[in-house]
């Protein structure tokens, strides 16, 4: 019995790149293969797989065609019959100026969260990395914010941000300097909820990382010891290769969760100030559909929502792709 | 780039007892005194910045309600008080969440690594055609919000008769793609001499999964048990829509009564609440971390 | 147009699930949870519990199953009326409904203009409800097209809370301002003598400050709306928006997020809150404060909080104990008792010459106020209130002008225009 066909495809498809791989790529070792094997591989994919796609479908596919009827439709969250009216909701929100702002919002949100957590998570793997006394301490207390609600940190940070019982007013009234106004200037607004997303995001991120750093390969650092490289080169050649993979992973799964971020949002602003100052996206889907009562053009939003990040994990894939090869 | 990894010394790691090597003992830890001191002015920094709201969280839970929100802000609770805390245990069923949130959870977490080993074994190791395919299928499902799914699984779950069971809680939840992901991309790190060889011991899928490549595998396994719990010990919307009292709600629906959006919320029992929340899981990870911080990226860090 | 009927729908997607291995069941999306005919035996309602009042409602409803013998069944449907709200809608979609839930003043015309809750004349009729019992403002509340909706269950007001210490540094009356205009020429000396705090707080845009903004605008002679016709523009409106933004600039009025816990950590003079949070202050306040009414001329305020509605879809049969059990909460002495325990208002004529209410308001003067304002004050708005997100919208507005520092002309025109295009689109067609 014969090894290659694993081997073979494990050897093609990389570790963290998912679906768009050529399906398939093996197809002229296909041939090798005993037919027999084949079928006992498929009988078993199907019997492993099916539980699972069996839920994924009735449990998030199904209501998300739903969803995407329903964005055609100007269905109120409250009745029980809607009208089809076309790409009416569509064109609504690709001409709106709110959804301008909707989309500036949850770009620089994600886009900071993406950053900010994984740039922090980095920074803290290293320092945590090294021999320090009192490390594993801080290891789980950089972890603690991650197991926390959101909507319990929400709260918390009121008493940092607040303008009246915060710990920044408190801090730059001492050295005479007035604090912005976080909760009204909807800038600031959302800074603060994206900073503190990011402390809430920290302990995943530096976990991963840390876990890479650990798993590094320890020959390739004392070459570089023996060649007296800088800090800051040894890391640029020696250490940040070797984390691209996790680098990869996390851009993944950091920018689909803090596309999502609800219950930091509604407990600390509300996607105010001005209205929707800190509406993201999956906040207006939220907004229209509960709120609004518009559920058909919360459907849209959503629509619109799960298709660009689609793209744009299909075009991280392909990037991820390139970077491997290369 | 083939990290050399604890997985790439596989006699001592199929064996059944995962003995990961004390951190310490890893050879790239050398730092110089400089380096050192910056070490250390940094933890002290992180502790600062990290422990703040934590700390926050923790002191309002012990404080008596006017010295919650004063001018300037009290860091110490004067006096401390525990009366928050009788009043979670008193006012609230609290047993009966907690009890719930353990069912709950742990349900969750063996069906959920259940179905997401064998769901990686199969996009990892087996043939079959579109299988690039099922993989974007599961990774996209974590691209549709819960704010699309409840309405809808609402009347699913309704119809089948299962609201305000355990059933009707837990069987929406649990498909698995996040873990799904991990895993699989743990298992194509292994080795791949000894995958080749248990198949050439013309080891069956199954034996090879048991034997082979689970054993391998703890310490992703262990992070990706974490996250899950973590997951679903904070789930709010859907438990809350299909729970109707205190023989189904987890602990985030039952203490969601502590809060008063009409009025003014005494955020004294909310934090201690929060705080006896998030105990067990901290209680759990501090018991896995070890094994977490050593599996978590494995799959994911090396190609 | 092609109408869709979402449950069909549903269902059909519950035979494609069905393929895949899980039966799918057959019934409808509202389902009865006993069979038609025979006695209910059974109630449920959904409550986001206001003012913490689980333990209270609770004993309320053990006392009703002694009385009647039908057990309640009391579910936490959120911790706030959006959540219950949402849960409300999930179970339209077709799940079992609720024989009682709460609404709040800015959910149930939604559900009524959807036919989701049931018109509750004919039943007030068969089962015997004392209607005119009822302060007549608060249940005409939830009145519309000649159909009543709901009946009032808890709730509020907006009050005036006053810090008396910071009032006598100022040298003024023990008492609130009987005018905008008087509350303008007040402002200076509060400011002068309590440096470093704001005359008054008012919530901003995300936590209602269009509620309170609302009695404001009307002792201007402006409104939000009349019936559905926006007046955002009048020029007695524009005025109310002008002297807000002023007030602001001038720093006689602050605006913010967590205004109550300003006012009770001693960082404003004054407040405008809801009487909902009366308790709260009362436990945190470490100075004595005063309740007095807002500003006049009257009417003065709004009122807002809760009702208890019926779901349409149920049986006839649960529809009439469901009203029983509405009756029986807000019978005097309940509701004597609902309000003692939680800080809103009383919602029966009679309740304010019950003994035990009598005696309350002896030991607590500052609930007196809410109850007298009653009288003063007026329903509200359309714009607000029946407008899906019409709260939202305004109060945004209002952020805008004040925080925002926009030209006030320019966003009540917007909100003029933006309300009236909601209408044309959610509201008329339905009509």
């Amino acid at each position: 019995m014969s090894a290659q066909p694993i081997a073979a495809t494990r050897g093609t498809s990389s570790a963290s790149a998912p679906p768009a791989g050529t399906p398939a790529r093996p197809a002229a070792k296909a041939g090798a293969n005993p037919p027999g094997h084949r079928r006992r591989d498929i009988l078993l994919a199907a019997a492993f797989l099916l539980p699972n796609l069996v839920l994924l479908v009735a449990f998030t596919y199904r209501p998300l065609v739903d969803n995407i009827r329903l964005s055609f439709t100007d269905w109120n969250i409250s009745a029980p019959m809607a009208s089809f009216i076309g790409v009416d909701n569509y064109v609504e929100w690709f001409t709106s100026d709110d959804s301008q702002l909707v989309l500036w919002n949850t770009v620089v949100f994600t886009g900071a969260a993406v950053l900010g957590s994984m740039v922090i998570g980095l920074a803290l793997a290293l320092l945590l990395d090294q021999k320090l006394f009192g490390r594993n301490a801080v290891r789980s207390l950089v972890f603690a914010p991650f197991v926390l609600a959101g909507a319990a940190v929400g709260v918390a940070f009121q008493f940092v941000f607040d303008p009246t019982f915060g710990l920044v007013q408190d801090l730059l009234g001492r050295v005479g300097v007035e604090a912005p106004a976080f909760y009204q200037d909807p800038e600031w607004a959302l800074f603060m909820v994206t900073v503190t997303y990011i402390w809430k995001n920290l302990g995943y991120t530096f976990v991963i990382y840390l876990a890479a750093l650990q798993g590094r390969r320890a020959e390739l650092d004392e070459a570089a010891e023996i060649d007296a490289a800088s800090t800051w080169t040894k890391f640029r050649r020696v250490t940040w290769p070797q984390l691209r993979p996790a680098t990869f992973f996390l851009l993944i799964t950091v920018l689909l969760n803090s596309f999502q971020v609800f219950d930091v949002i509604d407990t600390m602003t509300r996607g105010g100030p001005l209205g929707n100052g800190t509406t993201t996206m999956v906040y207006q889907v939220y907004q229209e559909t509960f709120v609004n009562q518009r559920a058909g053009f919360g459907a849209t939003v959503a629509t619109i929502m799960f298709l660009a990040l689609l793209v744009i994990t299909l075009v991280q894939v392909r990037v991820m792709e390139r970077g491997r090869e290369a | 780039m083939t990290a050399l990894a604890p997985q790439d010394r596989p006699e001592s790691r199929t064996s059944d007892s995962p003995s990961p090597a004390p951190p310490s003992a890893a050879p790239h830890e050398r730092s110089s005194p400089l380096s050192r001191v910056g070490g250390y002015l940094g933890l002290l920094l992180v502790i600062l910045v990290v422990a703040l709201p934590l700390y926050w969280i923790l002191i309002s839970s012990l404080k008596e309600r006017p010295d919650i929100y004063t001018v300037p802000v009290t860091w110490v609770p004067d006096p401390f008080t525990a009366a928050n805390y009788s009043r979670v245990g008193t006012g609230v069923a609290f047993t009966d969440y907690l009890r719930n949130s353990i069912i709950i959870t742990t349900v969750l977490t063996v069906v959920e690594v259940t179905l997401g080993v064998l769901s990686a074994f199969a996009l990892a190791f087996l043939r079959f055609p579109g299988r690039s395919l099922v993989l974007l299928f599961v990774i996209a499902s974590l691209m549709v919000p819960n704010q699309v799914t409840v309405i809808s699984n609402y009347a699913l779950v309704a119809q089948l008769g299962w609201r305000n069971t355990f059933a009707g809680i837990i069987v929406p939840l649990a498909g698995v793609a996040f873990g799904t992901f991990l895993l699989r991309n743990h298992f194509l790190s292994l080795p791949k001499e000894i995958i080749e060889a248990a198949e050439m011991d013309a080891a069956g899928p199954l034996k090879m999964l048991w034997r082979v490549v689970l054993p391998m595998s703890w310490p992703t396994l262990i992070a990706f048990v974490l996250i899950t719990i973590v997951t679903e010990w904070n789930q709010y919307l859907w438990p809350l829509l299909m729970a109707d009292d205190s023989s189904t709600a987890p602990l985030p629906v039952g203490l969601a009564q502590l809060q008063d959006t009409a009025g003014l919320t005494n955020w004294g029992p909310v934090m201690a609440g929060t705080v006896l929340t998030m105990l067990p899981i901290l209680v759990i990870f501090l018991l896995l971390q070890r094994h977490m911080i050593k599996g978590l990226t494995a799959g994911a860090v090396k190609g | 147009m092609n109408p869709l009927d979402r449950r069909r729908f549903l269902q059909l997607s519950g035979l494609t699930l069905g393929a895949v291995g899980l039966s799918a069941c057959a019934g409808t999306g509202s389902t009865e949870q006993s069979g038609d005919g025979g006695p209910v035996e059974t109630l449920t309602m959904w409550s986001n519990h206001p003012g913490e009042s689980k333990p209270v409602e609770s004993q309320l409803l053990d006392a009703f199953t002694e009385e009647t013998g039908i057990a309640v069944n009391l579910v936490t449907a959120g911790a706030s009326y959006e959540e219950a709200a949402q849960r409300f809608n999930a179970a339209l979609s077709g799940g079992e409904l609720p024989d009682v839930v709460i609404a709040s003043d800015v959910t149930w015309f939604n559900f009524a203009l959807n036919d989701a809750i049931t018109p509750m004349d004919d039943l007030w009729q068969a089962v015997g409800v004392d209607t005119a019992g009822y302060v007549d403002s608060l249940r005409e509340d939830y009145e519309f097209e000649g159909a009543h909706y709901a009946l009032p269950y808890a709730r509020s007001t907006p009050l005036y809370y006053y810090n008396k210490p910071m009032w006598a540094a100022a040298g003024l009356p023990d008492r609130g301002p009987e005018t905008w205009a008087e509350f303008a020429e007040w402002a200076p000396r509060l400011a002068a003598a309590n440096p470093a705090v704001a005359p008054m707080v008012v919530p901003d845009g995300s936590n209602y400050l269009d509620w309170y903004f609302q009695g404001m605008i009307w002792t201007f002679g402006g409104a939000y709306s009349d019936e559905w016709e926006p007046t955002f523009t009048s020029p007695e409106s524009l005025e109310a928006g002008r002297f807000l933004q002023d007030m602001y600039r001038q720093n006689f009025i602050a605006i913010s997020n967590d205004a109550n816990n300003q006012f009770g950590a001693a960082q404003a003079a004054s407040l405008l809150q809801s009487t909902g949070s009366l308790g709260g202050l009362k436990e945190t306040a470490q100075f004595e404060f005063g309740t007095a009414f807002l500003p006049g001329p009257p009417p003065g305020t709004p009122t807002g909080g809760a009702g208890l509605t019926i779901p349409a879809n149920i049986s006839d049969e649960r529809k009439e104990a469901a009203m029983q059990l509405i009756a029986f909460l807000t019978n005097t002495d309940n509701t004597v008792t609902f309000s003692q325990a939680t800080g809103y208002m009383p919602v029966r004529q009679d309740a304010i010459d019950d003994p035990e209410m009598v005696a309350y308001l002896e030991e607590n003067p500052n609930a007196r106020t809410a109850l007298e304002q009653l009288a003063v004050t007026a329903p509200q708005d359309y714009a607000r209130v029946f407008l899906p997100g019409g709260g939202a919208r305004i109060g945004a507005g209002l952020d805008r002008i004040t925080i925002g520092g926009e030209d006030v002309e320019t966003v009540f025109r917007q909100l003029g225009e933006e309300s009236q295009q909601v209408y044309e689109r959610d509201i008329e067609p339905k009509l």
